[in-house]
C-alpha cells in the first residue's frame, strides 16, 4: 500500500508537470498576454495601442485639450443659458461638485491612470522578455513608455494636485511604477515631482540615439520602408519632445535653470533645423488652405484619425445654436489680438489670420479644421508640445526677471509676422501663451502655476480670482472611496 | 497525456502482489452465487472462512472457489445490500456449496452510499450523506429531482426567487450547507460561485441537464454534504456534491413500461396586495397628483377635470383587475416509455421522453424531448456499458413582464369602447408636460417573442476490467455536445420604440451557444475483507475534463411591420453594434485516491487524496492539493452492545478535509489584451489591454469539519442523524472595486474568509411499522441551522460597503464579524405622532430626527435560526398518503414592498398601482399613530429597522397520495404493474410577513397526477 502510494504520488507529479502545458488555455476571443508580446511587432503594437487611447475624448481627444481644460482655463465665452451650455456653465463657475463633472472628472482620472497600467504592463514584459529587437528599438520603446508614463502623471498632478509653486508639500496623486495589485498611497507634489524628473530623465537617456536627433521627424518615409516604426518622430514622444516636457515640467516645479537649459535645448535642434518655424507660404501664401497647426513647429502630437470631430463638436460656427467654443470678443480684439504695444496683440498675426475665421459678426476658431488635402497627416495631429511654447518657457526661465526673456519672444514674434515688442511683463507673456497655445490644453495650467486670475474677459473685474477652490480640482470619488 | 496509460499499467502490474496468500489447503470449493430474485450471477460477493483469512471474491459470472483450511468450518457469504448467508461446511457436503443463492434485503440496498466514484456501505461510510430512492423523490414531488430534493433534505436549499417566481425557464440558485462566496462573481462571470457539484451516472454534468432530466429516468440521488464524502471530487466540491444515477436497464424478457404526470398550476397572487381603482384615485389625491404646484389655475382647472374624468370611469363601474390578464392555468404534461430487458451478457433499454411544462404565464412553456439507448455487454472479466441520451429543448418566455401588469392603475379600462387593445391607457393632450402610460395589454398583444431551442447529446462510456476478485479497473468516457439557440423579436409598433425613427423601429436579436465537454477518467478499485476482520478499500484513478463555450450574436433592426417578423424583413443593424462572440475554455486533471480501512466492522477509518488542476487558475497557483480524513465508530457492533437489539444502528462519525471552489470564469487569472478598434494611425493598429488578470490569485478552499451520529433503533422504528458541522473557507475570492488609480476598476481577489457553523438533523419515527403487513407510518422532522461571519476582509470591501449604503435597497455589507447574511440598517423608533417624521435611534442610543447612514447597525438577519421540514407518509398495503410542511423560524426580512410600494413612492411611481398599505395607516394629524409616514411624494424614506420584519412562515410544501394496484388487479387489467399518484406542490403558505413575491413572474400552486404502468 505504501509502496503504490509513494508511486502513485511521483507519477502524479510526473504527469502534473506534463499536465502543465495541457493546462495552459489561452483565450481565442482575446489576446492573451504572452502570445502579443511574444515578438517585436506584439511591442510596437501595444505601443502603438496606448499612443491611440490618448486620443479618448476623456484624454488629449477633447477633456484635456480642447474642451474641459480649456474651458476652465478661460478660453471660451461660456454663455448663462442652461439649454445650450448645460454642464459648462457649472465648470465655467468652477463647481467641480455637480454629479456631471465629478463624473468627468473620474472618468479622465480612470483613463490615464489605466494607460499608465498600460505602460507599466508593457515596461514590465519589456524588462524579462527574451524578443530580439532590431537596432535601437527596444530602448526607444521602452524610452517612449517611460515618457508617456510621466507625462500621463505629470497631467494629473497638474488637474488635481496643489498649486505646486504655494504647496509643494501637499498630497497630491498616486504614482504608479509598477503594475500591482496594492494601490499606492497619495504622495506630496514634490514627490511625484522628483518621479516624474526622474522618469523623463531615465527616458532622455534612452532616447538619446532617437533618430529625428540626425534625421529629423521623418514625416515622408520611403514607399518601401518595412516598418514605419521610426518615423513620423513628431507624432511620438521622441528625444527633443521628452526634452520639451522637461522644460514645461521643471517649469510647472519651480526649477527656473533646468526649464531654461531643457527648452533652448529643444530651440537649439530648431534652429539645427529639426522643427523649422512654420513656411510663411504655408500661411499667409495659401488663405484658403494655410497649414493652422504650423506642423513644422510640432515637437510632439497625437494622430487622431477623425481629428476634424473636434472641430465639428466644438468650434463649427455651423452649429449654432447649439454651442460654439470661441474667444471672448472684448479679450480678443482689445487684449489678445488688439491693444497694440500694452498687450502684444496685433491683427496681422499669423495666428490671428490663420486660426479665427469670421462668420457674421463674430471669429470662430480653426485650428482644428481639416486642410484641403484630406490625406495630409496634418489633418490629424492634436498638438502636445510645441516649439513657440519652447520660447515662451526660455523667455519666461531666463532669469528671474521676466524682463530678461524678451529676445526670445520677439524671437518667436518674428517669425508670427508682428512686431517685436518693447518690454516684457508677465501680463504681455501671458497674452503670448493664450495666442500660441489657444485650444491646446494648456492655458489653465499656466494660470495655475502663476496663480494668477483666469482670463476670460478683458474686465478684470469678470475673471476669477486665484484660489485653491478654483485651481485644485477634488480627487475623483473613485480614488476616495476605495 | 500518455502519462495516464502508463500509470495504470504500472498499477496493473503491482496488482498481483496485494492478492498473495499461502495456501495449505485441505479442500477446495468450486460454486456460483445467484441473485434470488433472478437467478442471475452476482459479481463481487464475499466468501469467507469463519475464523480464518481464507477468503475471496466472486468473478464476473458469479464463480468463486475457495481454499478451505479446516475439516470443519463455517462459509460466509456476504455482499452490499444482501442478506449474508452462512453454510457449514463438513468436507462432504462440498456440492451445497455448487450454487449459492442471496436475496436483497429491502432495508439494506437503501444504505449504500454512490459517490459516483466508488459505493461504500452506509454502514462504513465516514461522511455526511444522504440517499434517496426513486420511489422518495417521486412521492414528494414530479417536477424536476432537485424540487424533490429540497423537500426531503433540508440542508439542500433552492433559493426561492422573488423576481422571477415559478418561471419555468429560470435555473434556480442552488445551496448545499449554505454559501461559501462573496458576491459580486455570478455578476461578474455568469457562474454561480455557491452551485453545488452535479454528477449524473459518473460524470459532471450542468445544472440545467439535471433540471430537464426526465425524474421517471431517476433511479437515486445522494447528497454529498462533508468534506469525507466530498474531497474525492477535489477542488470543485466545497458547495457540496449532488450524485444522480439513472436506472439501469434490468435483465429479463422485453418489458415496456409508461410513466406519465399530467399537471395543472395555478399562479398564486395571494401576496398582492393592491388597491382598487377608488383606493388609487383617492391615494392619488392625497398624494397631491391632481394639485398643480405653480397654483396655475388654469393647470389646476386642467387636473381636476381629470380627476374627475377618472372619477366618472369610477363610478361606472371600472374596476380593473389587471393580474388576471398575463396568467392562465398552467397544463404539464410529461411521458416517458422505456424499454428494456436483455439476458447475461447483454442488456439494453430504450426510452424515450417527452415534457410540456406550461408556466402560468401566458406564452410561458418549456417542452423536452429526450430519447436515451442504455447498453450494458459483459463477457468474460470485461463489462462494457454506454449510456447515450439526445436531447431537445423548445422554450417560450413572456415578452411583457408581470410587474408591468401590476404597475396598471384600476381605473384604466383594458379595452376601448370598440372592444380593441388601445397603445395608451393615458396621453396627455398636446402641450402638457405629462408621461404617457403604456398598455401592457398592447405590447403583449403585438406580434413580440422570445424562444429558445437546445439540442445536444451526451454519450457516457464506461469500460470494466474485473482483474481479479478484488480488482477492478475502469475507464471512462464522456462527450457532452450542447447547442443554444436564442431569439428575441420586438414588434416596430411596441411602446419602446416610440421615440426612435421609423427605420430603426423593431428588434431582433439572435444569440447561439456552443458547448463541448469532454471528460475522461481512468480508475482502479480495490476491496477485499482480509482475516474476516480488516475490510480494506482503495480506489486510485486519474480524471480529466475539457469545456469549451462559444457565444456568437447579433441583433437586427428597422422592422416595418408587425405581422412580418423574419430576420429578413429587417431594415439593418443598429447603429455602432458590432457582432458579439465570446469564448471560454477550462480544462482541469487531477489524481485522485480514497483509501477505506474498517477494522471488524466496528471501526472506520477513510482517507482521500486529490491533486487538481485547472486552466482558470494562474501559473503561479495552478495546482492544488484536497485532503480528507474522517473515523467512524459503529457503537452497535462493539460486543457489549452486540446483546442488544435495541440499536440496529448508532454510529458516530467524524470528518476533516478542505475540498476547494473552481465555479469561476475561465480566464481571470491571466491579462488579456484587445485591439483598440475604435481607430488606427499611420503605424498601423494598436492593442491595450482588455482585462487585467491575477496570476498569484489562490483557489479558493473551504476546511471543513463535521462531526454526525447515525442511529437505527426499535426494531428500526427510529431513525435520527444528527450533524455538527464548521466550515471555514480562505481565503475568499472576491471581485473587488479597486481606486481609479490602480487602472483598473475592479479585479478579481482573494480577500478574507468566512466562517460558518450549523448543524442539521433528521429524525424519523414509525408509530406504525409493520412492513410484513405493508403498513408503515411515519413523521419526519428534519432542521437545519447555520450562522456564518467574515473574518480579516478589512477595507477590502469598503466600495460595496460605501454603494450599499447610499443605494435605496442595499442592506447587506461586510465588515469583519458580520454575518453575509445580516440586515444593516439605522434603527428607528417609529413614526412621532407629533410631528409625522421618523425617529431614528444613533448608535450611541440617543434619539435623532436626522437620518445618518454611520448610524446602521445590524437590525436582522435574513438567516433562519431554524427551518426544515416536517412531514408524515402513511403506507396501508399499496395505499400511500403523504404530506411535508416547510417552515421557517427565526429570521428577518427587509420588506421591500413596504419600502418601495408604500413609502418611497416617487412622483413616477405614483402613477404604478400600489400596495394598499400605501393608503391606509399613514400619519397624518387624524392619524397620528400609524405606522408610515404621511402620503408625500417628494419625502425620501431611509433604510430604517421600521421595515425589518420577522418572516416566519410554514409552507405547504407538498401533499401526496398514491395507490399501487395489487398484482391481481394488474393482471387482470393484462399489466405488469401500476401505479397512480396525485401530488400537490406549495399548496399554502403562511407567514408573518407580507412580501409582494413574483415581481417578473407570479408563483405558482401545482397538483400533479401521475401514472406508471408496466406491461
Amino acid at each position: 500500500m505504501k509502496k503504490i502510494f509513494t508511486l502513485f504520488a511521483i507519477l502524479s507529479l510526473m504527469t502534473a508537470v506534463s499536465c502543465d502545458a495541457w493546462l495552459d488555455v489561452k483565450p481565442y476571443d482575446k489576446m492573451a498576454e504572452d502570445e502579443l508580446l511574444s515578438s517585436e511587432e506584439g511591442f510596437i503594437k501595444f505601443l502603438n495601442g496606448i499612443y491611440i487611447e490618448l486620443n479618448r475624448d476623456m484624454l488629449y481627444g477633447g477633456a484635456l485639450s480642447v474642451e474641459m481644460v480649456e474651458i476652465m482655463g478661460g478660453a471660451y465665452a461660456v454663455g448663462t443659458d442652461n439649454s445650450v451650455w448645460g454642464n459648462y456653465a457649472d465648470l465655467a463657475e468652477y463647481e467641480y461638485g455637480t454629479e456631471y463633472w465629478r463624473a468627468r472628472m473620474n472618468e479622465t482620472w480612470n483613463k490615464a491612470y489605466s494607460l499608465i497600467l498600460n505602460c507599466n504592463l508593457l515596461l514590465e514584459n519589456l524588462e524579462s522578455t527574451g524578443v530580439k529587437f532590431s537596432g535601437d528599438n527596444m530602448k526607444v520603446i521602452k524610452g517612449e513608455a517611460i515618457a508617456l508614463r510621466a507625462m500621463l502623471h505629470f497631467d494629473m498632478l497638474r488637474l488635481f494636485g496643489p498649486v505646486y509653486s504655494r504647496n509643494p508639500q501637499a498630497l497630491s496623486i498616486p504614482y504608479y511604477k509598477k503594475y500591482t495589485l496594492v494601490p499606492n498611497a497619495l504622495l506630496p507634489a514634490s514627490e511625484v515631482a522628483s518621479e516624474i524628473m526622474n522618469d523623463l530623465q531615465e527616458a532622455r537617456i534612452l532616447l538619446a540615439n532617437d533618430p529625428i536627433v540626425t534625421s529629423g521627424t521623418m514625416t515622408t518615409p520611403p514607399a518601401d520602408a518595412s516598418s514605419v516604426f521610426m518615423y513620423y518622430r513628431n507624432l511620438r514622444l521622441n528625444y527633443y519632445a521628452v526634452t520639451g516636457l522637461m522644460a514645461r515640467c521643471a517649469l510647472y516645479f519651480g526649477d527656473r535653470e533646468s526649464a531654461y537649459e531643457y527648452s533652448t535645448e529643444v530651440i537649439d535642434a530648431s534652429n539645427a533645423g529639426i522643427f523649422p518655424f512654420v513656411d510663411k507660404s504655408l500661411v499667409t501664401g495659401s488663405p484658403d488652405d494655410p497649414d493652422r497647426i504650423f506642423s513644422s513647429e510640432v515637437i510632439f502630437a497625437l494622430t487622431h484619425s477623425q481629428r476634424n470631430t473636434l472641430f465639428k463638436s466644438y468650434f463649427d460656427p455651423s452649429r449654432i445654436p447649439n454651442y460654439v467654443f470661441r474667444m471672448d470678443n472684448d479679450l480678443m480684439s482689445n487684449v489678445v489680438f488688439g491693444g497694440g504695444a500694452m498687450t502684444g496683440g496685433n491683427q496681422d498675426d499669423y495666428r490671428y489670420r490663420v486660426n479665427w475665421v469670421a462668420t457674421g459678426a463674430n471669429r470662430y476658431f480653426y485650428k482644428y479644421s481639416d486642410m484641403n488635402d484630406t490625406g495630409n497627416i496634418c489633418n490629424t495631429m492634436i498638438p502636445m508640445i510645441r516649439l513657440g511654447e519652447m520660447y515662451l518657457i526660455a523667455a519666461e526661465s531666463r532669469s528671474e526677471d521676466i524682463g530678461s526673456g524678451l529676445a526670445y519672444v520677439n524671437a518667436l514674434r518674428s517669425n508670427r509676422g508682428v512686431n517685436g515688442l518693447q518690454s516684457l511683463t508677465r501680463e504681455i507673456l501671458q497674452y503670448e501663451y493664450i495666442r500660441e497655445l489657444y485650444g491646446e490644453g494648456q492655458l489653465f495650467f499656466m494660470y495655475k502655476r502663476m496663480f494668477t486670475p483666469v482670463l476670460f474677459t478683458s474686465n478684470a473685474n469678470r475673471n476669477p480670482q486665484p484660489s485653491d477652490a478654483i485651481f485644485v480640482v477634488p480627487l475623483p470619488d473613485s480614488e476616495t472611496d476605495n | 497525456m500518455s502519462m495516464k496509460i502508463r500509470i495504470f499499467f504500472i498499477l496493473i502490474l503491482l496488482l498481483p502482489f496485494w492478492s498473495l496468500n499461502a495456501q495449505n489447503d485441505v479442500a477446495v470449493l468450486k460454486g456460483k452465487v445467484l441473485d434470488a430474485a433472478d437467478g442471475y450471477p452476482l459479481i463481487g460477493v464475499t466468501v469467507m472462512v469463519e475464523g480464518t483469512k481464507y477468503g475471496t471474491v466472486t468473478d464476473v459470472d458469479g464463480a468463486y472457489e475457495l481454499h478451505i483450511p479446516r475439516e470443519k468450518c463455517e462459509v460466509t457469504f456476504s455482499y452490499v445490500g444482501y442478506d449474508d448467508e452462512v453454510r457449514m461446511f463438513t468436507l462432504k457436503n462440498a456440492s451445497a456449496f455448487n450454487r449459492i443463492v442471496m436475496s436483497m434485503n429491502a432495508e439494506q440496498l437503501a444504505d449504500v452510499v454512490v459517490t459516483g466514484v466508488y459505493e461504500r456501505k452506509k454502514e462504513s461510510f465516514t461522511g455526511a450523506s444522504a440517499t434517496f430512492k426513486a420511489d422518495e423523490l417521486k412521492a414528494v414531488g414530479s417536477t424536476n429531482v432537485l424540487q424533490s430534493l429540497k423537500t426531503l433534505d433540508p440542508s439542500f436549499k433552492m433559493m426561492e426567487s422573488t423576481q422571477f417566481g415559478s418561471n419555468p425557464n429560470m435555473m434556480p440558485d442552488i445551496e448545499i450547507r449554505g454559501k461559501t462566496s462573496v458576491v459580486g462573481l455570478k455578476e461578474e462571470y455568469g457562474t454561480d460561485p455557491n452551485q453545488p457539484l452535479f454528477i449524473l451516472d459518473g460524470f459532471e454534468t450542468t445544472l440545467e441537464t439535471i433540471m430537464n432530466l426526465n425524474m421517471n429516468r431517476v433511479a437515486s440521488v445522494t447528497i454529498l454534504k462533508d468534506a469525507a464524502s466530498t474531497a474525492i471530487y477535489g477542488s470543485k466540491a466545497s458547495n457540496g456534491v449532488v450524485v444522480i444515477e439513472t436506472k439501469a436497464p434490468a435483465r429479463g424478457r422485453l418489458q415496456l413500461s409508461y410513466k406519465g404526470d399530467f399537471g395543472l398550476s395555478l399562479a398564486d397572487l395571494s401576496d398582492y396586495n393592491l388597491m382598487n381603482a377608488r383606493e388609487k384615485l383617492e391615494f392619488e389625491t392625497l398624494a397631491g397628483v391632481y394639485r398643480d404646484n405653480m397654483n396655475d389655475p388654469f393647470a389646476q382647472v386642467r387636473l381636476d377635470n381629470l380627476r374627475n374624468e377618472r372619477l366618472k370611469e369610477i363610478e361606472r363601474g371600472v374596476d380593473t383587475y389587471w393580474l388576471s390578464e398575463p396568467i392562465r392555468p398552467g397544463f404539464t404534461h410529461k411521458h416517458n416509455i422505456y424499454a428494456e430487458g436483455g439476458e447475461d451478457k447483454i442488456r439494453y433499454g430504450i426510452g424515450l421522453s417527452y415534457g410540456n411544462v406550461g408556466g402560468v404565464m401566458k406564452d410561458s412553456d418549456r417542452r423536452t424531448i429526450e430519447g436515451n439507448v442504455d447498453l450494458i455487454y459483459r463477457t468474460g472479466k470485461f463489462q462494457f456499458s454506454n449510456k447515450l441520451s439526445i436531447n431537445y429543448l423548445d422554450v417560450t418566455n413572456p415578452t411583457v413582464s408581470f410587474a408591468e401588469y401590476a404597475y396598471a392603475n384600476p381605473y384604466y379600462r383594458k379595452f376601448n369602447a370598440d372592444g380593441k387593445v388601445d397603445k395608451y391607457l393615458y396621453y396627455p393632450e398636446e402641450g402638457i408636460d405629462d408621461y404617457p402610460v403604456a398598455n401592457p395589454l398592447w405590447n403583449a398583444h403585438l406580434n413580440n417573442w422570445d424562444t429558445a431551442s437546445g439540442f445536444g447529446f451526451t454519450n457516457n462510456f464506461i469500460f470494466e476490467w474485473f482483474v481479479t476478485e478484488a480488482l477492478r479497473l475502469r475507464a471512462k468516457f464522456g462527450l457532452t455536445k450542447q447547442d443554444e439557440d436564442e431569439q428575441v423579436r420586438l414588434s416596430p409598433q411596441h411602446t419602446r420604440f416610440d421615440d426612435m425613427g421609423e427605420t430603426e423601429k423593431g428588434l431582433y436579436s439572435h444569440t447561439q451557444i456552443k458547448e463541448l465537454v469532454y471528460e475522461g477518467d481512468v480508475a482502479v478499485t480495490y476491496g477485499k475483507l482480509f482475516a474476516k476482520k480488516h475490510m480494506v478499500n482503495a480506489v486510485g484513478g486519474f480524471n480529466f475534463s475539457n469545456n469549451s463555450r462559444h457565444i456568437y450574436g447579433y441583433s437586427a433592426n428597422g422592422f416595418t411591420d408587425d405581422q412580418f417578423d423574419a430576420p429578413s424583413f429587417a431594415n439593418g443593424y443598429p447603429d455602432g453594434d458590432s457582432p458579439d462572440y465570446s469564448e471560454s475554455l477550462k480544462r482541469a486533471a487531477s489524481f485522485y485516491i480514497n483509501g477505506g480501512y474498517v477494522y471488524d466492522d466496528r471501526y472506520l477509518l477513510d482517507f482521500n487524496y486529490r491533486l487538481d488542476g485547472a486552466s482558470m487558475f494562474g501559473t503561479g497557483n495552478r495546482f492544488r492539493n484536497t485532503w480528507s480524513v474522517g473515523t467512524g465508530w459503529n457503537i452497535h457492533k462493539e460486543p457489549f452492545m452486540r446483546d442488544r437489539d435495541f440499536f440496529s444502528m448508532l454510529k458516530i462519525r467524524g470528518s476533516v478535509g478542505n475540498p476547494g471552489n473552481q465555479n469561476f470564469s475561465a480566464y481571470q487569472a491571466f491579462s488579456t489584451y484587445k485591439f483598440n478598434g475604435w481607430m488606427t494611425n499611420v503605424f498601423g493598429t494598436g492593442v491595450i489591454l482588455n482585462a487585467l488578470g491575477n496570476t498569484d490569485l489562490a483557489w479558493q478552499e473551504t476546511v471543513n469539519y463535521d462531526l454526525g451520529a447515525d442511529l437505527t433503533f426499535w426494531g428500526d422504528r427510529v431513525n435520527v442523524t444528527l450533524d455538527y458541522y464548521w466550515k471555514h473557507t480562505d481565503p475568499l475570492l472576491a471581485v473587488i472595486t479597486t481606486p481609479g488609480s490602480m487602472g483598473v476598476t475592479s479585479v478579481a481577489m482573494n480577500a478574507g474568509s468566512q466562517k460558518t457553523q450549523g448543524w442539521e438533523t433528521t429524525f424519523r419515527i414509525s408509530p406504525i411499522y409493520r412492513p410484513s403487513e405493508g403498513i408503515n407510518w411515519n413523521i419526519s422532522i428534519n432542521a437545519t441551522s447555520s450562522r456564518s461571519v467574515y473574518a480579516d476582509i478589512g477595507n477590502s470591501f469598503s466600495a460595496l460597503n460605501e454603494s450599499g449604503k447610499s443605494s435605496l435597497v442595499g442592506t447587506t455589507r461586510y465588515y469583519d464579524g458580520g454575518s453575509p447574511t445580516a440586515i444593516w440598517a439605522v434603527r428607528s423608533a417609529g413614526i412621532d405622532p407629533a410631528t409625522g417624521k421618523e425617529l431614528f435611534i444613533k448608535k450611541d442610543g440617543t434619539y435623532s430626527f436626522t437620518y445618518d447612514v454611520n448610524d446602521e447597525v445590524v437590525v436582522g438577519d435574513t438567516q433562519p435560526k431554524v427551518e426544515g421540514l416536517i412531514g408524515t407518509m402513511f403506507y396501508f398495503k399499496g395505499l400511500s398518503v403523504g404530506c411535508y410542511f416547510r417552515y421557517r423560524w427565526g429570521g428577518q426580512v427587509f420588506n421591500s414592498s413596504l419600502f418601495q410600494k408604500v413609502e418611497n413612492i416617487g412622483t413616477q411611481d405614483v402613477y404604478n398601482n400600489q400596495d394598499k398599505r400605501a393608503l391606509y395607516d399613514r400619519w397624518s394629524e387624524n392619524n397620528r399613530e400609524a405606522y408610515f409616514k404621511g402620503i408625500s411624494l417628494v419625502q425620501r424614506t431611509e433604510k430604517s429597522s421600521r421595515f425589518v420584519m420577522d418572516d416566519n412562515s410554514i409552507v405547504g410544501e407538498s401533499f401526496n397520495i398514491g395507490y399501487e394496484f395489487p398484482d391481481r388487479i394488474a393482471r387482470r387489467m393484462r399489466l405488469g404493474a401500476m401505479n397512480i399518484q396525485m401530488t400537490m406542490t406549495d399548496v399554502f403558505r403562511a407567514s408573518s410577513v407580507r412580501v409582494e413575491r413574483g415581481i417578473d413572474y407570479p408563483f405558482a400552486r401545482t397538483v400533479t397526477m401521475s401514472i406508471g404502468i408496466t406491461f
